[in-house]
């Protein structure tokens, strides 16, 4: 055991986490409201296909393990389901200076972890602080405490955060709070190592609606459900995540009911699944982009050039005939089967105040490929006899094309675009290669078109910032962004709408200005948006809460209210049967084998009976 | 090795007519021999036939399919559309048809399985080859020679097969020649040794002692007297590793290494599945290009156990 | 599965060819192939420690930037990942990190996991023994029991039945029939719906013997699918084998003490035609580690084939290329076992 604390027992290791489990929540307060109707155990299963890497809340970086952090540790602020707008959550308010450098939080009483102690400002100091401070804890969230200046617990209910400079994610401090009277110790202990602690004594201790108990690797995890939640208990007893490596067999375990929700399934899946008895599908407007890039030439931010870029690309009327050429509509029609929506700006409808859309005389890259050839014969690209054409300069133009090859989506619309290109005289090159090799080629700028794409946040600065000219790598290799794009109208609107966190009009108004911008330099180029699709149980999950309420989706929401909301279905059909019905036909596995053994034995032994007649 | 007795010897030629028309001669009645003795083989024949009826489809594919059916823009049919007569086995995501794309796909799946046989053949053969020349005929030197080639090749043999021809296509930049390059790369070993095995029994044959004792150099006794007699094993030996190198191939596309832009019966078994055509019921999608791979290999299996059979005697009883 | 074709691998490295000649004690003779056996062995290890770093090392794609893709990571957060990971060491540096480390059977530590590789080793090794142990045995058995019949009378047409239905089923790609197996029997459609779970080892909640049931039932459609992608190899070797053995004087001499057709094969022809088999068990119980990738990744069993996909695309370097030393290993270690036993099985062949 890497810590002495919290007790963790190997041997019977789920049974002794649940009796400790038990002993320090009773020590709180009155025992948990274990009744159950029948005396069972209501479980949740989630079918997931991603690997966890830690349960270290300051290392761990995917997104599935975030995602199920989000449940054990509580954050400062939430997202409010019905509005998208931040929420409390262990803050209950906080406030703004008028420069907008220094931040007041104020906590809330009710808050606890479940070991039984006070989550107070010293928790929250301590863990930003660390964050701040120590590299090896900084690999998660290192990125939301970038411009913190100080941190202090004022009392025991008030944090107080110093800024640098005005930082817009403020009331998105995704950041898990962890109790200091465990962590420090396990910091101290592990020294060096800390980065590979994998925070696997379970129980977990955080103030969350669920703690974590077990963890099969490769097979599954296991949450219980904190009955003393400050916001209420959540519906389930347990949260179980199960492992599927195949998409197609974690959708015939939902059939069979083995699961109660499966997530990312195919459009061929999701159609499949929608007559299928007590199961319902939900399909949601995506929080994703799926763009390409066009590699403008990089540059560093001193201005030297590399990579290998082709030269005619810096040419944005090139760019925008490229753009012009591709049918964002039928990339949704051939490359998700409809299940996307053609993309306008940078920032999903989903978040309507931020989402721009070009219309009228702003769209002027909608599809059109007489009118891209047109602009390509006029700027002097000439077709060569194989109708591909020659730029100017005598380049010929046989473009690159990275695409990623674990996203169906990307290597469709790749397909599509290889085609569509051809039109206007353009050939590609298409590479559907890993995502490794892929940001190879990005980071060495050894590309000419690149796909991209990013989940964005209800608060869109990340997605933005990284568009900013200090985006541009510092030496080649090092860029922060996805680009190498650089402007310099785009940067004054970014500062201007990161320094506007008061009026929220105004800072959309800039944050479409800057997708207008994006959308006429064609460097960064949009394709769809891509539907969320996910299917669950309903004869096992009766009432689960949307985010946002209304067209929401159920996995990877900002918050934790799907499964802290999710309620058992009153119907529990053949909860018993099905586990007999399991042991039946082990036993009828056993006793097939046996019979298979027993009659190759048998065969043995009537040789040798046939040899003594 | 299996033992895999090499033909009989021919007989010392008779002095009256020129050598070479009499070698010819004897070359073309070993050849009806061998034709005759083939065609016994039923199954044999039933593989022959299924694939010169492949291949015949794979080569004058163009002649009856749109090329323009088979872009994603120019897809005739409407996605996922269940058989009818118009689509005899339905549609694709894109809309284009299964059985044009199963068709299609078997000019890339029969050039990937027999291109990476001619590399993994003639990798094995030459090394075998040259390790079995060298070691039954080469002095010290030759022996050493021969002696490190066999260690390489028994190295070889235990790297496991699957995870080394994912390593080399994850090396090499992608395409289908990457797939080529990684399936011949790791399935030779086993050539080598037979051919070095066939090699030593028939330099042991006195005509080939002969043709040293002539003064005939190492090329010359390994190129004319060694290896038209190892020809029949080898040949034996290609047509069952073309049978492994197109299921390596859909193994390949399976774990994410294939080019999903290239139209052969690995590349649309893995587009149906990242499709979930599985779990969705879209069997015309999922089903026939399995079915494809297994006919086809299958067929070259059959073919390749009836050369076996029939260049070596003892199994021929086993028709 | 694996690439071995069915009819060309035999007993591999017959030892008698470097049996010293005269001279010397039996004792002595066999101390010195036992040691030239083991040298073998070991030089063949350490090549393939080293070609498995070197070869994992050129894999194109930078390991961290592709685990932070699409995640809001600062260059300090992907720097303190990489000096974690030691990749801002030299090559040369690393190496002998890694071979140090191997000496104490470290194998590193795996990118994605954030843990030593040989204790997710261990933790798979179990499941994937098992799936890989089972498979092999009813292939074995049933191979072997269809190949003596099968090969008692070549050209019968229960002969030629099941040499088709074999080799059929082991031209099909493994991956596809695992698929449509659980479509038509673990879905809640097929021919018997639910009848097998569709992915995973055992039960999340059974103990005890329900644990151990629920588990087999767990393995019935892994193991199905394996079985009839490898049973063939059995099949046809005991086939040859025993065709090979028919022609003997001494099978000539027990028909003509008048013994029973029957009794011939089981008692004299079967047992002899078994021993070449033996080597291809041990050879294939190497490759057969390797060669469960395919069948745990299509039904979600926790083993190393498993943890070998979930490694492939990151890329885990750390990972994938200590799987490959165990892989490679498991195949050296069995045909060491097969040159030590194939000797003492067949007396013809011992030095």
């Amino acid at each position: 055991m890497k810590s002495q604390y919290p007790p963790a027992g190997t041997l019977p290791r789920r049974a002794a986490a649940a009796g400790a489990a038990l002993l320090l929540v009773g020590s709180t307060t009155a025992a948990p409201a274990a009744a159950d109707d029948d005396g069972g155990t209501d479980t949740l299963t989630v079918a997931m296909a991603q690997q966890v890497d830690s349960f270290n809340p300051f290392t761990a970086q995917l997104a599935v393990t975030t995602n199920i952090l989000r449940h054990v540790y509580d954050s400062l602020v939430t997202v409010d389901p019905e509005t998208n707008e931040p929420a409390p959550s262990l803050a209950e308010d906080w406030q703004a200076s008028d420069d907008g450098l220094t931040w007041t939080f104020n906590l809330r009483e009710d808050a606890y972890f479940n070991d039984g102690e006070q989550l107070t400002a010293d928790d929250v100091a301590w863990t930003l602080t660390t964050i701040m401070e120590n590299e090896d804890a900084a690999i998660a969230s290192g990125n939301y405490v970038a411009g913190f200046e100080e941190v202090t617990a004022e009392d025991d209910r008030t944090v107080v955060i110093d800024l640098e400079e005005p930082q817009a994610t403020m009331t998105a401090l995704n950041v898990p709070i962890v109790p200091q009277h465990v962590w420090e110790p396990i910091m101290e202990e592990e020294g060096e190592a800390f980065s590979d602690y994998a925070n696997e004594d379970f129980p977990t201790v955080g103030s969350g609606p669920f703690m974590l108990t077990e963890h099969e690797r490769g097979q599954q995890i296991r949450l219980e459900a904190n009955p003393d939640h400050w916001r209420g208990s959540p519906g389930f007893d347990e949260l179980v995540f199960r492992y599927y490596t195949e998409k197609d067999a974690a959708v015939e375990a939902l059939r069979s009911g083995e699961v109660s929700f499966v997530y990312e399934l195919t459009d061929a899946q999701a159609t499949s699944l929608e007559g299928v008895e007590d199961v319902a599908v939900n399909i949601s407007d995506g929080k994703r982009f799926q763009a390409f890039t066009i590699n403008p030439g990089a540059e560093t931010q001193d201005g030297e050039e590399f990579g290998d870029g082709h030269p005619a690309l810096s040419d944005r009327t090139l760019r925008q005939a490229i753009v012009k050429a591709i049918d964002n509509d039928e990339i949704v029609e051939q490359g998700a089967n409809g299940q996307a929506v053609a993309a306008g700006g940078y920032i999903p409808p989903r978040y309507e105040d931020f989402h721009w859309e070009p219309e009228g005389e702003e769209a002027v890259l909608g599809f059109d490929p007489d009118s891209a050839n047109e602009m390509l014969d006029d700027a002097g690209y000439e077709r060569g006899e194989d109708g591909v054409r020659t730029s100017p300069d005598g380049d010929r133009l046989e473009l690159r094309m990275h695409v990623h090859s674990d996203r169906p989506d990307n290597v469709q619309a790749g397909q599509v675009m290889e085609e569509r290109l051809a039109d206007i005289g353009i050939e590609i090159d298409n590479r559907t290669v890993d995502p490794g090799i892929l940001s190879d080629a990005l980071y060495d700028a050894e590309y000419d078109l690149i796909f991209t794409g990013w989940t964005v946040n209800p608060d869109p600065d990340y997605v933005l910032s990284i568009h900013t000219c200090d985006g541009l790598p510092t030496e080649p290799g090092t860029m922060q962004g996805d680009a190498y794009f650089c402007n310099e109208e785009y940067d004054e609107l970014y500062e201007a709408q990161l320094a506007e966190h008061e009026d929220k009009d105004q800072r959309a108004e800039y944050i479409h200005r800057m997708q207008q911008i994006l959308y006429e330099e064609a460097v960064v180029n949009v394709l769809t948006y891509p539907n969320i699709m996910e299917a669950y149980r309903t004869d096992q999950i009766g009432d689960i809460q949307f985010e946002p309420a209304e067209g929401g989706n159920i996995w990877g929401q900002d918050g934790y209210w799907a499964w802290w909301s999710a309620e058992p279905a009153d119907v529990r059909a053949g909860a018993g049967g099905g586990l007999s019905t399991g042991v039946l036909i082990g036993a009828g596995a056993v006793l097939l084998l046996l019979v298979a053994g027993g009659a190759y034995a048998l065969i043995r032994r009537r040789a040798t009976a046939e040899d003594r007649e | 090795m299996t033992g895999l007795d090499p033909r009989p010897a021919p007989r010392a030629p008779a002095p009256v007519p020129s050598p070479r028309v009499l070698a010819r001669r004897r070359r073309r009645r070993a050849l009806g021999r061998f034709a005759r003795s083939y065609a016994h083989n039923r199954a044999g024949m039933a593989g022959l036939v299924s694939l010169l009826l492949i291949a015949t489809a794979a080569l004058t594919a163009p002649l009856f399919i749109d090329q323009a059916h088979l872009t994603v823009t120019g897809a005739p049919g409407q996605a996922y559309e269940p058989p009818s007569p118009e689509y005899p086995l339905g549609t694709d995501n894109f809309g284009r048809s299964v059985l044009d794309l199963i068709i299609w796909g078997a000019r890339v799946s029969l050039a990937v399985g027999l291109l990476a046989t001619v590399v993994s053949v003639s990798l094995g053969t030459l090394i075998g080859v040259t390790a079995g020349h060298f070691g039954s005929s080469g002095g010290t030197g030759g022996r050493i020679t021969s002696t490190v080639l066999m260690r390489i090749t028994d190295w070889f043999l235990v790297l496991p097969t699957l995870v080394l021809a994912v390593a080399l296509a994850a090396v090499l930049p992608g395409g289908t020649g990457t797939i080529i390059a990684a399936i011949g790369l790791t399935v030779w070993p086993p050539t080598a040794r037979l051919v070095r095995a066939q090699t030593l029994a028939v330099e042991a044959r006195p005509y080939v002692e002969r043709a040293r004792a002539l003064g005939g150099g190492h090329t010359h006794v390994m190129l004319w007297h060694v290896l038209p007699n190892v020809m029949p094993v080898v040949l034996a030996q290609t047509t069952l590793l073309v049978a492994t190198s197109i299921i390596a191939e859909s193994t390949l596309a399976f774990l994410g290494m294939g080019d999903p832009t290239t139209i052969s019966w690995g590349g649309i078994l893995e587009a149906a599945r990242t499709a979930g055509a599985v779990s969705a019921g879209i069997w015309w999608y999922m089903v026939p290009p399995g079915l494809a791979i297994a006919v086809v290999a299958l067929s070259f299996t059959l073919c390749g156990r009836a050369l076996e059979s029939v260049i070596n005697p003892r199994l021929r009883e086993n028709s | 599965m694996t690439s071995t074709s069915t009819a060309t691998d035999g007993p591999a490295g017959a030892p008698t060819e470097d049996a010293p000649a005269g001279g010397g004690g039996r004792a002595r003779r066999v101390a010195l192939y036992v040691l030239g056996r083991l040298t073998t062995a070991v030089v063949s290890l350490g090549a393939v420690i080293v070609a498995g770093f070197f070869l994992f090392r050129i894999l194109p794609g930078d390991p961290v930037r592709a685990m932070t893709e699409g995640r809001e990571v600062s260059l300090e957060q992907e720097a303190e990942l990489r000096r974690q990971f030691g990749l801002d060491q030299p090559l040369w540096s690393q190496f002998f990190d890694y071979a140090g480390g191997l000496l104490r059977l470290d194998l590193g530590v795996s990118f994605q996991y954030r843990e030593p590789v040989t204790e997710l080793i261990l933790e798979r090794l179990g499941p994937t023994l098992l799936l890989a142990g089972t498979g092999t045995i009813v292939a074995a058995l049933l191979g072997l029991f269809l190949g003596a019949r099968a090969g008692w009378r070549p050209g019968g047409r229960g002969d030629r039945v099941n040499t088709a239905v074999a080799l059929f089923f082991w031209s099909v790609p493994t991956f596809w029939l695992g698929l449509l197996l659980i479509v038509l029997l673990a879905s809640g459609r097929g021919f018997f719906p639910g009848l097998f779970p569709t992915s995973g080892m055992v039960a999340p909640d059974a103990t005890g013997i329900e644990a151990v049931l629920s588990t087999a039932r767990h393995m019935v459609l892994p193991v199905v699918t394996m079985v009839a992608v490898i049973y063939a190899q059995y099949l046809m070797i005991m086939r040859s084998s025993l065709i090979d053995e028919k022609g003997a004087d001494y099978l000539t001499t027990a028909r003509a003490k008048g013994l029973r057709d029957g009794l011939v094969r089981r008692r004299h022809a079967v047992p002899n035609a078994l021993l070449p088999t033996v080597t291809l068990i041990f050879l294939n119980l190497g490759q057969v580690v390797s060669g469960v990738i395919l069948v745990e990744t299509v039904f979600s069993w926790p083993g190393l084939g498993h943890l070998f996909y979930s490694g492939l695309h990151v890329p885990d370097l750390g990972l994938v290329q200590g799987l490959f030393v165990l892989f490679a290993a498991s195949v050296i270690l069995m045909n060491l076992l097969a040159d030590l036993v194939y000797p003492l099985l067949d007396p013809r062949v011992r030095p």
